[in-house]
C-alpha cells in the first residue's frame, strides 16, 4: 500500500531524512518510532503531500503521490501531530467540510459522521466551535475527519498526544480494527508502550537514517536475547 | 516603565528575527522589498513634487486650495487609521494569546494596554510612514524648505496627528465595550455606530472644499491669495485642517501664523493618548472580561441563526464546491474583524460616492481644461484606490487566511488551482461589482465618452488589482499569522500596497493626454473620436493582462511549496 523508495529531505544543508526505504503493506500497523527530530514527521508530511522529497520517490496503492496526488490522495487518511483545525467551525462542520473534500454524497456523509461521532464517544461538544475545545477534542475531530472516506492508508501523526485514558483507548482500538480489516496503518509515536502493544512492525528512525525495520516478531526475539523491553532496546539502538 | 522596556525589546528582538533568517530566498526578498520601498520613495517624492508643480503652475489653483486639497487627503488618512485601530486592537488587545499569557504575569493592565498599542500602532502604520515621509520631501523641496523642516513635520505635525487618530480609534473600542458589557453588544454597535458614522459624515461634509473651490474660483485668476475668510467656522476645529493650515503657514514662509496650529495638533494628541491611557486603567481589565463573555454569546447565537445554509443542508452543488463556498462563508461571517471592517469599507464607499456623484461638472466649465483633467484624474484614482484598498484587505490574506489548517486541504484529493481560483472567483465577483458600482456613480456627470471609458477602465484595473494581491498573498503567505488585518498590513502587503501606488502612477500617465486631449478638444469644439480615450484602455488591458498572468501563477504556486 505505501512504498518508499530511496527518499531523501533536505533543508538547505540539513539532511533531515535519508535515503529511507520502507514498504507498509494493507494490514499492516506500521510503528516509526524515534527520537525528538529523527525525521518522522518530515517522512508522514511527505507522504502525504506536504513536504515535496529532495529525491526518490513514495507510491500509495501505486500510485506516485507527486505524479498522481489525487488518486493517491484518495487513499490516504492523514492524522497529524498539532490538530489545527477552523476555529469558527463547529466539530461536526468541519467533518462535513472535509467530507465534501473526498465528494462523499451528502447523506452518505450525514451517517458516516453520525456513526464516527457515536465511536469517538464526541457527541457532548460536537456542535460547539472548535475554539472552544482542548488539546484532546481537536485531536478527536482530526481522527474523525481522516476516517470518514475509509482511507486504505492511515498516516497517524502522534496520536495519543492530549488524549485522556479514555479517548486513548478508544483511538487504539479503532486504529486496531482499521488494521484488522485490511487498512495499511503508518504510526509515528513516542509512546514505546503503545508501539508495543498495537503495532506489526516497527521502524526505528535516527538522525534520518532507519536503523531498524522489521516485524514484533523478530523484535520479540531481540528483545528476549540482550533486551527485556522495546524501551530498552530503543534506547540501546538510539544510544 | 521598566516592564514596558523590557516587553517591547523581545517584542522588537522577535520581529528583527522572524524577518530576517539567513538563507538565500530570504536575502533576495529582503534586497528586493528593499529596492522596492526605494523606488517607491522615490517614485513618491518625484511625484508629489510634479503633482504640486503642476497644480500650481499649470492649472493655476493656488497655494490656498492646494492645501484644502491636502485637508481632504489628511481626512482620508485620519479615518483610515481611525478606524484601522479600532479594528486591530479589538483582535490584539483582547484576542491575541499574547495577552492572554501576559495578563497572568505581574503587570499592570494599564501598561499592558500601552503595549499593545504601540506595537498595533507601529506595526499598521510603517508603510503610511514611509510614504508620508517621502511625500513630504517632495513637498519641502518643492518649496524649498530648510533641512529642519522634514524631521519637524514628521515628529510635530504628522506623527502627533497619526496618535490621534489611533487613540481615538482605541477610545471608541473600549466605549463600545465597556457599555456592551451593560448594554449588549448589538444596541451599544448601533448606537456608537450611528454616532461614529454620523461624525465622520459630518467631518466629510466639513472639510469637503467642493463649495469653497466655487467661492475662491469667483476670484480667479487672482486666486494666490489667503482665502480662509471663506471657510465655514466649524472645519477649524478639526485636525486635518490644523495639519493644512501648518503646511499652509510653513510653505508661505510665516512659522508664526503656523504655531498655533502646531501646537493645538500636539496638545490634542497629548490629550488623545491620556484619555485613552485613563480609561484603559479604568477599563481595560474590566473589557477584556467583557469581550470574552460577548464571544462566547456571539458562538452562542450563531448556532441557531444560519442553520439555512448549514453543511448538513442539501445543496445543487457538488461535494467539493458546496464545502468551499460554505467555509469560506461562515469563516467570514464569525470572524467580527472581517464582516465590520467590509461594512465600515463599505460605508466609507458611500459617503464617497454619494459626495463625488453630487459634483457639479457645469462649475468645471468655467475654468480651463487642466483643471477638468486634474477631476477627471483625482475621481479615476480615488476609484483605483477603493478598489485598491478592498483588494488589499480581502484578496491579499486570501492564501495565508487558510491557516495552519491547510494541512486538511493540502492531504485531500483534490486539485489546488481549482480550489484557489473558486476561492478568488467569490472575492472578485464582489470586490468587481463595487469597483463597476464606484465607477459609474462617480463618473456619470462626465460626457458619455469618458463615463464609458471609466467603466471600461475600472473593470481592468479592478482584474490587475485583484490578480496583483492574490499573487503577492501567495508569495508572502503567513499560515501562523490568522489576523486578517495584520495580514493586510504586514511587510508583504506594504510592498503590495507600493506596487499598487506605482500601478496608480502608471494609470495617471497612461491617461493623461487622452484626457487631456479630449477636454481642450471640448473646450475648442474640435470634434473628437471615443478611439483617443480608447488608446489609454488598450494600454491598461495589456497591463491586465501581463500583470494578471504572473500574480495568478505566482499565487497558484504558494500551495506547491512545502507545508
Amino acid at each position: 500500500m505505501l512504498e518508499i523508495k530511496n527518499v531523501t529531505k533536505k533543508f538547505g544543508s540539513f539532511t533531515a531524512v535519508n535515503n529511507l526505504n520502507l514498504t507498509v503493506k494493507s494490514g499492516d500497523f506500521f510503528g516509526f518510532i524515534g527520537q525528538n527530530g529523527a525525521g518522522k514527521t518530515t517522512t508522514i508530511k511527505m507522504v502525504s503531500g506536504l513536504y515535496n522529497p529532495t529525491s526518490g520517490s513514495i507510491s500509495i496503492g501505486g500510485f506516485d503521490i507527486y505524479k498522481e496526488p489525487i488518486k493517491a490522495k484518495s487513499l490516504i487518511g492523514y492524522i497529524p501531530d498539532q490538530p489545527f483545525i477552523y476555529e469558527k467551525l463547529t466539530g461536526r462542520e468541519f467533518l462535513f467540510f472535509s467530507g465534501g473534500l473526498y465528494s462523499i454524497e451528502k447523506n452518505k456523509l450525514k451517517k458516516i459522521i453520525n456513526e464516527i461521532i457515536e465511536q469517538l464517544e464526541i457527541g457532548d461538544w460536537v456542535d460547539k466551535r472548535t475554539e472552544e475545545y482542548s488539546q484532546g477534542m481537536k485531536q478527536r475531530i482530526t481522527i474523525a475527519s481522516a476516517l470518514l472516506h475509509d482511507p486504505k492508508l492511515l498516516l497517524v501523526d502522534e496520536p495519543m498526544v492530549g488524549l485522556d485514558p479514555q479517548s486513548a483507548v478508544i483511538v487504539k482500538n479503532i486504529l486496531k480494527e482499521k488494521a484488522k480489516n485490511g487498512a495499511a496503518i503508518f504510526m509515528s509515536t513516542h509512546s514505546l508502550n503503545v508501539a508495543e502493544e498495537i503495532c506489526t512492525k516497527i521502524g526505528i528512525i535516527k538522525d534520518g537514517n532507519m536503523i531498524f525495520s522489521d516485524d514484533t516478531k523478530v523484535l520479540e526475539t531481540i528483545k528476549g536475547s540482550n533486551h527485556h523491553s522495546l524501551e530498552s532496546l530503543f534506547l540501546h539502538l538510539t544510544k | 516603565m521598566k516592564e514596558v522596556a523590557h516587553i517591547l525589546y523581545y517584542k522588537i528582538l522577535i520581529f528583527l528575527k522572524a524577518n530576517s533568517p539567513f538563507n538565500f530566498s530570504a536575502v533576495v526578498k529582503s534586497i528586493g522589498s528593499t529596492i522596492v520601498y526605494s523606488i517607491f520613495a522615490y517614485g513618491c517624492f518625484i511625484m508629489t513634487y510634479n503633482t504640486i508643480n503642476y497644480l500650481l503652475v499649470t492649472v493655476k489653483i493656488g497655494s490656498f486650495l492646494l492645501h484644502r486639497f491636502v485637508l481632504v487627503v489628511l481626512f482620508i488618512f485620519f479615518i483610515a487609521i481611525n478606524v484601522g485601530n479600532m479594528v486591530v486592537s479589538f483582535s490584539t488587545l483582547y484576542k491575541s494569546k499574547e495577552v492572554f499569557y501576559l495578563i497572568t504575569k505581574p503587570i499592570s493592565f494599564t501598561k499592558l494596554f500601552l503595549i499593545k498599542f504601540l506595537d498595533n500602532f507601529f506595526y499598521s502604520s510603517t508603510t503610511l510612514l514611509l510614504i508620508v515621509a517621502a511625500v513630504l520631501l517632495g513637498y519641502g523641496f518643492y518649496f524649498n524648505l530648510s533641512f529642519w523642516f522634514y524631521p519637524f513635520a514628521l515628529f510635530f505635525l504628522v506623527l502627533p496627528f497619526m496618535f490621534t487618530a489611533g487613540a481615538a480609534g482605541v477610545i471608541v473600542l473600549l466605549i463600545v465595550l465597556r457599555l456592551a458589557g451593560k448594554w449588549g453588544l448589538k444596541r451599544v454597535l448601533i448606537f456608537i455606530g450611528l454616532i461614529y458614522s454620523s461624525s465622520v459624515i459630518l467631518s466629510y461634509f466639513i472639510s469637503n472644499p467642493i463649495k469653497l473651490v466655487e467661492r475662491v474660483f469667483d476670484y480667479y485668476p487672482n486666486i494666490n491669495q489667503y482665502f480662509g475668510f471663506l471657510e465655514s467656522g466649524s472645519v477649524k476645529f478639526l485636525p486635518n485642517y490644523w495639519i493644512a493650515e501648518s503646511l499652509y503657514w510653513i510653505s508661505e514662509n510665516k512659522i508664526d501664523r503656523a504655531i498655533p496650529f502646531i501646537y493645538a495638533n500636539l496638545v490634542t494628541s497629548i490629550f488623545v493618548f491620556g484619555v485613552a491611557l485613563f480609561l484603559a486603567k479604568k477599563w481595560y481589565y474590566q473589557t477584556w472580561l467583557t469581550s470574552l463573555q460577548v464571544n462566547a454569546e456571539l458562538r452562542n447565537k450563531n448556532k441557531s441563526k444560519i442553520q439555512f445554509f448549514g453543511f448538513h443542508k442539501k445543496s445543487i452543488l457538488n461535494g467539493f464546491d458546496e464545502s468551499i463556498l460554505k467555509r469560506e462563508f461562515f469563516l467570514f461571517f464569525r470572524e467580527p474583524s472581517q464582516w465590520l471592517h467590509l461594512l465600515v469599507m463599505i460605508f466609507l464607499i458611500t459617503i464617497f460616492i454619494s459626495s463625488i456623484s453630487g459634483i457639479d461638472i457645469i462649475i468645471l466649465k468655467a475654468y480651463n481644461e487642466y483643471l477638468k483633467t486634474v477631476v477627471y484624474l483625482i475621481v479615476s484614482l480615488f476609484n483605483v484606490f477603493l478598489v485598491a484598498s478592498l483588494s488589499l484587505r480581502f484578496v491579499f490574506p486570501l492564501i495565508s487566511l487558510e491557516g495552519e489548517a491547510l494541512w486538511k486541504i493540502r492531504s485531500a484529493p483534490i486539485n489546488f488551482n481549482d480550489l484557489l481560483i473558486k476561492r478568488l472567483a467569490i472575492y472578485f465577483i464582489l470586490i468587481f461589482f463595487f469597483g463597476q458600482l464606484i465607477s459609474f456613480f462617480s463618473n456619470f456627470q462626465f460626457p458619455a465618452a469618458l463615463s464609458i471609458v471609466a467603466q471600461i477602465n475600472a473593470a481592468l484595473t479592478t482584474i490587475t488589482l485583484i490578480s496583483l494581491n492574490f499573487g503577492m498573498g501567495g508569495l508572502f503567505a503567513n499560515y501562523k499569522e490568522k489576523n486578517a488585518i495584520r495580514l493586510a498590513s504586514s511587510q508583504g502587503a506594504s510592498i503590495t500596497f507600493l506596487f499598487t501606488l506605482l500601478y496608480l502612477v502608471l494609470i495617471i500617465a497612461i491617461l493623461f493626454i487622452p484626457v487631456s486631449n479630449y477636454f481642450y478638444a471640448l473646450a475648442h469644439g474640435i470634434n473628437i473620436s471615443i478611439w483617443n480615450l480608447l488608446s489609454s484602455s488598450i494600454i491598461l488591458f495589456a497591463l491586465a493582462v501581463v500583470i494578471s498572468s504572473v500574480s495568478i501563477k505566482l499565487g497558484l504556486k504558494s500551495f506547491t511549496k512545502d507545508f
